[in-house]
């Protein structure tokens, strides 16, 4: 039944924001992290969305148009670290600098409003399909 | 007389799958909202219609409104055990006019969720003409409740 495929479309997308939320809470969170655990600065996270067949078969999901959503990958961001001038650090170089980490807060603050737009479009969309199926139980 | 009380909902049932199946479609647009390069698409319900009711069911000026036709057979006409959902899946079309991101992602945020709203309010007007064509049925078969109670 087609309505409660809506739930699942909708559930895989609610899954996948908010795991691009969680990527934006851990930038934000680790925004000054000089060390990481293999002792480089932390580098920025961003999740890569993919389209998937909702019923699990087909490669061309859009031509169908019955496409849920994943993570596919969560990439670290290429761009260059931040550099801080701070001789006193025990982590500067032998300029004085010291590496920061590559986070945005700018670009963060906007995926956190755009994941939270698309979550509520996929919550809307639930609730809707929730309430057609209730509705076509009463026929 | 059997043909008759199918043919009367066979019609209502087609619709809703139909537009079942376009919520889906829409549901999963709005799922794809931020996937690189997805393009969203839409149910063409008339078409989807036409297809699921073998050619009869559409608002075309020229053609019978088949939920008065007098002949059952119209309705018959290529839709016996057909899938609705089958019918519509050929007339889902790419959504043209939209902007795309730099990114190749083509869903209109707003756009799908009123086209969504929509959907759902013909939706829920569907099932209340199936229900009132219940109750018509159950009058027909059973007299008005007014006679049912003093017998």
């Amino acid at each position: 039944m087609s309505l409660l495929g809506v739930l699942n479309i909708a559930g895989s997308g609610m899954g996948a924001e908010s795991q691009r939320l969680s990527a934006v809470a851990s930038n934000i969170a680790n925004a000054n992290t000089s060390v990481g655990p293999g002792g480089e600065p932390y580098r920025a996270r961003e999740v890569v969305f993919q389209a998937v067949a909702a019923d699990g078969g087909g490669d061309d999901a859009a031509s169908t148009g019955m496409a849920g959503v994943k993570v596919a990958a969560i990439v670290e961001s290429d761009a260059p670290l931040k550099q801080v001038y701070d001789p006193g650090s025990s982590f500067a170089d032998q300029n004085g600098y010291v590496k920061m980490p590559n986070v945005n807060n700018v670009d963060e603050m906007v995926n956190m409003l755009s994941a939270q737009q698309d979550y509520q479009a996929d919550l809307e969309a639930f609730n809707v399909a929730k309430t057609l199926a209730l509705r076509t139980l009463q026929i | 007389m059997i043909g008759t009380l199918d043919s009367s909902l066979e019609f209502y049932r087609q619709v809703l799958a139909v537009r079942g199946y376009r919520q889906e479609v829409l549901a999963a647009d709005i799922a794809n909202a931020s996937t690189p390069g997805f393009k969203a698409v839409d149910v063409d319900f008339a078409q989807a219609l036409e297809n699921a009711t073998g050619g009869a069911g559409t608002s075309g000026t020229d053609r019978p409104r088949t939920w008065l036709v007098e002949e059952p057979g119209q309705m018959q006409a290529g839709n016996t055990g057909g899938d609705a959902s089958a019918a519509a899946a050929g007339a889902v079309k790419y959504q043209m006019g939209t902007q795309a991101s730099l990114d190749g992602n083509s869903v209109d945020l707003d756009l799908e969720k009123t086209t969504a709203a929509s959907n759902a309010v013909d939706y829920e007007a569907v099932a209340s003409f199936t229900t009132l064509t219940l109750k018509m049925l159950s009058t027909a078969i059973n007299g008005s409740a007014g006679q049912q109670g003093g017998s």
